[in-house]
């Protein structure tokens, strides 16, 4: 894992100290509301409906044992006892008071951690394949890249003030866990004759405008990487538009000036900067590597135990993944159980979570886009005891990749900006598809639910998505089919008018009965199954009066 | 400090309660006759044509550095808040944490 150099704590260190002064001056009136908000934002606080909201970066979503403790004496001491795990990987404390956050900064910054460009128009947390490193298929780790390009983008000067926020995510699989397709800018690794480099693809996103984001490269060699990012971001900083929010992003940018015109523009940048130092060499890029090494895994059984108990199975069938070093798992730890939103966690979850990083994983967790979280190395042999040790805490709800695994943005229980609530809906849906076995008839289904066309909760990516809308001051949902986030990205359909919030559950029922009803292999999924069929039949059922 | 320059001219709606958020723990206060309380039960009722002067004391109090983020909360005929986000801004989370 990472740790922080000298720099970097100076950095954080002079943040800390920095915020304080500016809310200092915000409480004793020096500052005005307006003057203060961007400050603010730029610190990851926002004011919601009805608490301040401070985001805090888990960089590609890799946290240690000491961190995840310290985020849970964070939610003790100074909000309500829990944290929300965010579809970028980061965290969030719904109610922190603002005399207190630039202590809760000072608290971050004791374990290497910080709120910086979590908000803001500039180049956000980079995400990552929350298994990077673990699979057999992948090509590299992309944790040390994203580690260098946050390094990079850390208080870019040139890129502090964008057009609009930026994110990047990069994957080192052919598989997509990451979404890298609807990412401003995603990276693949891939490896071409022998050698490594990138794929770029630029200008995907959700929002109100959704793209698949476009190939601009086929293979970028590794030590190109900054020069080439630095090209796109420059042609995104001249030429994004500034006059209206809505159509700031790359992806409108991109799709206004078309592919070849925009690769035209970066390709000229990326000349120019050929003089600008960021040529990555090779012990750069090997000092950065070294962090990101195997703890030392030693042999042991090649399989987990079956052991005779029907719960564990279930959980084990459904949570637990084949690590690349065949003695270890992965564990997959569902934060989708019916008695929490989707990706809270308590702060007596995490403390024990952390233990059991400590015991058995070497001190190390991961966030996942989807709000779970994984304990990256587990011996095969200690899977049926973790399993134990997560079901006395409640975080053995064995539904990953399942109907009930939904993602979910936090709506207008918290967000000033929705137009309905999601959680309630996701809650909803977990209680009515609770039957394990009926989940699992199902397959693999992603439900994704946003309170607004901002889309946080991903639904244009979702196998079905729900967004929820303010008809006349009631809440109504949006069905959209056929959306994924991997990498056979698409947007999905509106499958016609919206539904009342009375409505909905039967709507997803009758969706799920076409579904099962137009399968012809026993395990052909969701999405093939639409792919196949298309959209009309779903339509026939859901809005046939009959 | 938010722009509540012709703010009246923008609302819809006869009867309106004053509501922001408290400056230092974002708590969802209303305007009473004892100041900003978090009681919902409280807050005085503000008729349209009144609308001015509470505009006024909003901009003194942000400037006081009390409260952040003042609005107008539309009330139905029965003297309820119409919208759903004041609803819930009124009465918290609509599930348990
Ligand atoms: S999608 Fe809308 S409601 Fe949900 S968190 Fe984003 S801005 Fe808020």
């Amino acid at each position: 894992m990472y740790k922080y150099s000298e720099i970097d704590k100076k950095i954080v260190a002079n943040r800390v100290k920095q915020f304080k002064n500016q809310v200092d001056r915000r409480l004793s009136g020096k500052l005005t509301e307006d003057e203060f908000k961007p400050l603010r934002l730029m610190n990851g606080l926002y004011l919601q409906l009805h608490a301040y909201m401070l985001r805090v970066a888990i960089p590609y979503g890799e946290l240690s044992s000491k961190q995840l403790r310290q985020l849970a004496f964070i939610a003790d001491k100074y909000d309500r006892g829990y944290g929300h795990f965010t579809t970028r990987q980061n965290i969030q404390f719904n109610w922190p008071k603002l005399p207190d956050v630039p202590e809760i900064l000072e608290e971050l910054s004791k374990v290497e951690m910080h709120a910086i460009q979590t908000s803001g128009n500039c180049i956000r947390n980079i995400s990552a394949d929350h298994l990077a490193g673990l699979t057999i298929e992948e090509i590299e780790d992309p944790r040390p890249w994203c580690e260098i390009i946050r390094k990079w983008s850390t208080f870019h000067p040139e890129f502090s003030f964008l057009p609009r926020k930026f994110k990047i995510a990069v994957t080192g699989c052919s598989e997509d866990r990451a979404a890298i397709l609807v990412h401003d800018i995603g990276l693949r690794l891939i490896k071409d004759k022998g050698d490594i480099g990138f794929e770029v693809f630029v200008g995907g996103g959700q929002g109100r405008s959704p793209y698949i984001a476009k190939k601009i490269k086929n293979f970028l060699p590794k030590k190109d990487l900054l020069n080439y990012l630095e090209a796109i971001l420059t042609t995104y900083n001249q030429l994004g538009r500034r006059d209206n929010i809505y159509k700031a992003r790359i992806k409108i940018l991109l799709n206004e000036l078309g592919i070849e015109k925009f690769k035209e523009f970066v390709e000229e940048n990326f000349k120019r900067f050929s003089n600008k130092k960021l040529i990555l060499d090779k012990s750069t890029i090997k000092n950065i590597f070294k962090f990101f090494k195997l703890p030392s895994l030693k042999p042991g059984l090649e399989k987990v135990p079956e052991i005779k108990n029907s719960l564990f199975l279930e959980w084990k069938n459904q949570n637990v993944l084949p690590h690349k070093h065949p003695n270890y798992s992965i564990i997959l730890v569902s934060l989708k159980s019916n008695e929490k939103p989707p990706g809270d966690a308590s702060s007596i979850q995490m403390r024990k979570l952390a233990d059991i990083a400590d015991k058995y994983s070497f001190g190390e967790i991961r966030v996942t886009h989807e709000q779970n979280l994984v304990l990256p190395h587990v011996e095969n042999s200690r899977v049926y005891e973790i399993w134990n040790e997560l079901l006395n805490i409640n975080l053995a709800t064995p539904n990953i990749g399942l109907i009930t695994d939904t993602i979910c943005c936090p709506g207008m229980d918290y967000c000033a900006l929705a137009t309905a609530r999601s959680i309630p809906i996701s809650q909803k849906i977990t209680d009515h598809f609770k039957n394990y076995s009926h989940q699992k008839e199902i397959g693999d289904l992603k439900i994704k639910i946003s309170g607004c066309i901002n889309a946080c909760g991903h639904h244009h990516v979702g196998n079905i998505g729900i967004l929820g809308l303010d008809r006349k001051g009631k809440e109504f949902y949006q069905i959209t089919l056929g959306g994924s986030a991997k990498e056979n990205a698409s947007i999905g359909q509106i499958v016609g008018p919206s539904f009342s919030e009375k409505d909905l559950m039967g709507a997803i029922e009758k969706i799920i009965k076409v579904y099962k009803k137009n399968k012809i292999y026993e395990k052909e999924d969701f999405l093939s199954v639409f792919k196949r069929i298309g959209i009309k039949k779903f339509k026939e059922k859901l809005y046939d009066n009959n | 400090m938010i722009n509540i320059a012709n703010m009246a001219k923008k609302l819809e709606g006869h009867t309106f309660l004053l509501s922001a958020n408290d400056l230092k723990t974002g708590k969802v206060l209303f305007y009473t006759s004892n100041g900003w309380l978090p009681e919902l039960n409280k807050a005085i009722k503000i008729e349209k044509k009144s609308i001015e002067k509470y505009e006024k004391l909003l901009k003194i109090d942000e400037e006081n550095c009390l409260i952040v983020s003042g609005r107008f909360v539309e009330l139905n005929d029965s003297g309820s808040i119409k919208n759903l986000r004041d609803k819930i801004r009124s009465s918290g989370l609509t599930f348990k944490i």
